[in-house]
């Protein structure tokens, strides 16, 4: 099974071997495609084959964690896929208890830039997770000092609290039908957002001009 | 804290006035006079006129909807013993893997249906080259009832659109009658002979001799054995000499005799082959459900369907050996 | 012009070949139409303009960009937006409105629902039809306007005055982030998440409905009739061949560069010109169509599906669709059995709700096989 979304059609691509070499050259290029990410962990070339050759190279470490060396499809399938054979040796035994437990995709892909001045193509880069190269993306911030966490963080106090105290309260007190009404009401009540000041940093403060 | 805010703010009792003041802000236009050409394009281009698959099944599970989520189909480890080639026994409860119309919902009520269906009426198991007799409920013959029999040359559809072909010759003329399995005016299924050929489809019946597909109308049920897997009739059958119906050497036939063609046909065969196809895993993948949830699928129909066949007392299903 | 005189053409026929026959008209009507049909030559079609959405709409998209939370924080937010929304009923503000007496003329709302796939049925007589799985999902009235109101509103005088006031049903809740604060203070007055469609539809005053109410597959009964409204797939530009069926030109014999095309555009002397409606290459599909007086055989209540007559709804999978009852004389529900008003209320159903409702000539799976008696 594919953890990611596949195009319904395949890009056709025919002529990737040279003119008119058609669908059989189009498995051919993506052969020598599937057999370099293997080895090298990281593709870079147009962003179209990239896309396609990640399919190919999914599809094939799928079956392998799955079906494991002994079954026979898989076998020839990884035999007809990776052009030198020592790689088949990398895909059992070094791919295969990389990927097992993993829950995601063994292959990430990237857009890059488009070289300029050139022929304008769309590239992108094609790579193994768990690859021994410096990251194609820089580390994510982390965002957990900003200003706009630290504040959800305290109403996030506030919110459990005041809700324990509506649960207390509705305990004490000898429901009347009132109670069905649940925690929620009492915490959307928009006590504390009355200050205007702090709608001005809101995440959606935009519309502050027009009050 | 300023985004509960804004989120609290959605439900509350927001003042008339206020309300009136966000209604009629003016429409600021996402167009303007030094956008480029580009952009005025993007901008006004037709949008896609429904959901797509994703989009549909989040909101299924997001937490704002109403209606009920689709439960998954729940995986009971005791009873998961599900034979390993089921989906050859049941494989019309397999949906179109066309990304156009796979449904989550419309595929769990069409199963339902099924099942529904399968507990009124005895649907046993078979395959193509079995003998079959198939009793319809008909208007026009006498006693209100048809009785049919052949040998299947085709099961096809997926869901309630299953259905299956039967073939045999009567007075020197070849009758093909297609069924569909979960037919409201079907009366009786039987499976006369229990068996399996060498081809998924056996449309070279129509252009060999008569006495393959000629079944007499009292044809005696053969019995299989208890505990035996389903035997593999491997007669090859002989053409008759061309013209055919369709290029049957292009076809990769295994139960059928040497087909004694001039060397040109065959290597216009080699021409037209497309052998590369056995290796493009993708398309195998477009072309067919995915292992997880055929499994899924399969454990569900495997648990629903036993229960009905142990209610009948029926032989346990022999599975067919994969060729 | 055309039009009147193919249909006086017509009805004289017709009537002659009453006289001829001694058949009463109305049995010929249909033959009639058949033979004498002629093709009206003017500009049907509209060209589709793709424009910006009208000036009193409020902006939509939330164009401000989000700011990165942690998860927790992530969490805490869908956790508020939950709740805010789970109990829906505490939202309708006011007691609920007096429900009011089906009339001959009463013009209920409609629903919105998305299209699933076509499945065969059969009936009770064991012929199998098509039907459309057509999935009500996740509809609120969201705004009522009374016909005073809509008259000055709607920007131009309705020519049916002050018959009809308006509903706003909207479908599929989803995160109130993802739209402009103005788009989500629309939802302010029914109480609901802000909705991903909304479509408006006429009712008459006695079929107002109260903001904030659901709207479920029960709304309709199983053997009623709807009319469905949809967009149609979208081909984008087609040549003549597949847009009009035209026949092209034959493969060889002398063709060269005309394959597919529709040959001559018209003829010479008087009739010389490009007449109007001429049918040409062009953008195909994405139009709304209607279909009307199409059957519910089925309604499921626990996915709200209605199975609706007909493998032909407007439009891909997972297409939108406007369902409401149909405007058809014969088919709309009589006065004394009418569908619930102005939609279904828990009170309606005091047995409780079924799973499944059936047309009273469907054939139900679970029961025996269709046979003859003799």
């Amino acid at each position: 099974m594919l953890r990611f979304r596949i195009r319904t059609r395949p890009r056709k691509m025919a002529s990737l071997e040279g003119l008119g070499s058609g669908p059989e050259g189009r498995l051919k290029r993506l052969r020598k495609h599937v057999t370099a990410l293997i080895r090298h962990e990281r593709l870079e070339t147009t962003y179209a084959q990239c896309d396609e050759t990640r399919g190919y190279a999914e599809k094939l470490i799928t079956m392998a964690v799955r079906n494991g060396d002994r079954d026979k499809h898989t076998m020839e399938m990884a035999d007809y896929w990776l052009l030198e054979k020592d790689l088949i040796h990398k895909l059992f035994k070094v791919l295969v208890p990389r990927y097992q437990s993993l829950p995601a995709t063994a292959t990430s892909i990237h857009r890059i830039s488009t070289e300029y001045p050139g022929d304008g193509r769309h590239m992108g880069v094609l790579e193994l997770k768990g690859n021994p190269w410096p990251p194609v993306r820089p580390q994510p911030r982390n965002t957990r000092l900003h200003l706009h966490n630290i504040q959800l963080e305290e109403a996030k106090k506030e919110y459990h609290q005041e809700r324990l105290r509506a649960k207390s309260a509705a305990a004490a007190v000898p429901p009347e039908g009132s109670s069905v009404d649940g925690p929620a009401g009492s915490s959307v009540d928009p006590d504390p957002i009355d200050s205007e000041s702090e709608s001005g940093e809101s995440k959606n403060s935009g519309d502050s001009s027009k009050r | 804290m300023a985004l509960l805010a804004h989120v609290a703010r959605g439900c509350s009792r927001i003042p008339k006035l206020q309300l009136e003041a966000a209604l009629s802000v003016r429409f600021q236009s996402t167009l303007s006079h030094n956008d480029t050409k580009a952009r005025r394009a993007r901008e006004l281009r037709p949008r896609r006129n429904y959901l797509l698959n994703d989009e549909v099944e989040q909101h299924r599970k997001s937490l704002l909807q109403q209606s009920p989520e689709v439960e998954e189909i729940p995986v009971q480890q005791a009873e998961a013993n599900v034979p390993r080639d089921f989906r050859h026994v049941m494989p019309e409860f397999l949906p179109d893997p066309n990304p156009l119309y796979r449904d989550r919902v419309t595929e769990k009520l069409e199963r339902m249906d099924m099942y529904r269906r399968r507990t009124c009426i005895d649907i046993p198991e078979f395959y193509v080259g079995s003998i079959m007799a198939v009793t319809m409920a008909d208007h026009h013959a006498p006693g209100k009832q048809s009785r049919f029999v052949g040998i299947c040359i085709q099961r096809s559809g997926t869901g309630l659109r299953a259905d299956f072909t039967l073939r045999n010759v009567i007075d020197g003329q070849g009758v093909e009658v297609r069924f569909d399995m979960y037919g409201a005016s079907l009366q009786k299924i039987e499976v006369l002979k229990l068996e399996q050929r060498l081809d998924d489809e056996l449309f070279y019946l129509r252009d060999a001799a008569q006495e393959y597909s000629t079944i007499p109308f009292d044809f005696e049920p053969v019995p299989l054995p208890k505990g035996a897997t389903v035997p593999v009739n491997s007669t090859k059958v002989k053409l008759n000499p061309r013209p055919w119906l369709e290029r049957w050497e292009r076809h990769e036939l295994k139960g059928v005799e040497d087909l004694n063609l001039p060397e040109k046909k065959y290597r216009r065969a080699r021409q037209v082959a497309k052998p590369w196809e056995r290796w493009d895993l993708m398309k195998r993948q477009r072309e067919s459900i995915n292992e997880d949830e055929e499994e899924s699928i399969m454990k569900e129909t495997y648990m629903e369907t036993e229960s009905t066949r142990r209610a009948r007392g029926r032989q346990k299903a022999s599975l067919k050996k994969t060729r | 012009m055309a039009t009147v005189s193919a249909v006086t053409l017509r009805n004289a026929l017709c009537q002659l070949q009453c006289r001829l026959t001694g058949v009463p008209q109305h049995a010929f009507g249909y033959v009639g139409l058949v033979s004498n049909y002629c093709q009206v030559r003017t500009k049907k079609q509209t060209k589709a303009q793709y424009k910006l959405e009208p000036d009193w709409f409020v902006n939509r998209k939330n164009r401000r960009q989000g700011k990165a939370l942690t998860g927790d924080n992530e969490d805490f937010v869908q956790e508020v937006i939950g709740d805010t929304y789970r109990n829906q009923d505490s939202m309708l503000k006011e007691d609920p409105w007096p429900r009011q007496e089906y009339h001959r003329n009463t013009r209920r709302t409609g629903v919105v629902a998305i299209k699933l796939g076509v499945v065969p049925q059969w009936t009770k007589e064991g012929h199998k039809f098509f039907t459309t799985l057509l999935q009500v999902i996740d509809n609120h009235v969201i705004r009522y306007t009374p016909p005073e109101e809509f008259e000055k509103t709607s920007g131009w005088k309705p020519w049916w005055g002050q018959r009809f006031g308006s509903v706003v049903v909207g479908a599929m809740s989803s995160d109130p982030r993802n739209f402009s604060k103005a788009y989500n203070n629309l939802f302010t007055e029914a109480g609901v998440p802000p909705k991903k469609k909304l479509t408006r539809f006429l009712v008459t005053p006695d079929a107002a409905i109260q903001p904030g109410t659901p709207l479920t597959a029960m709304h309709f009964r199983a053997g009623d009739h709807v009319d469905v409204q949809a967009k149609t797939i979208d081909y984008g530009f087609q040549g003549v061949v597949k847009r009009w069926g035209m026949k092209g030109m034959p493969a060889s014999h002398g063709v060269t560069k005309a394959h597919r095309k529709m040959g001559s555009t018209g003829g010479g002397g008087d009739k010389s010109g490009i007449w109007k409606g001429k049918k040409m290459p062009g953008h195909m599909g994405d139009k709304w169509r209607i279909l009307k007086g199409l059957k519910i055989w089925r309604i499921n209540t626990k996915y709200n599906v209605l199975y609706v007559q007909g493998p032909n709804i407007p439009g891909n999978t997972h297409g939108v669709v406007r369902i409401y009852d149909t405007i058809l004389r014969y088919k709309r529900p009589a006065p004394d059995n009418h569908p619930p008003m102005p939609t279904w209320a828990e009170e309606d159903s005091q047995q409780g709700v079924e799973l499944e409702y059936f047309d009273e000539n469907l054939h139900v799976m679970s029961e025996a096989s269709v046979s003859y008696s003799q």
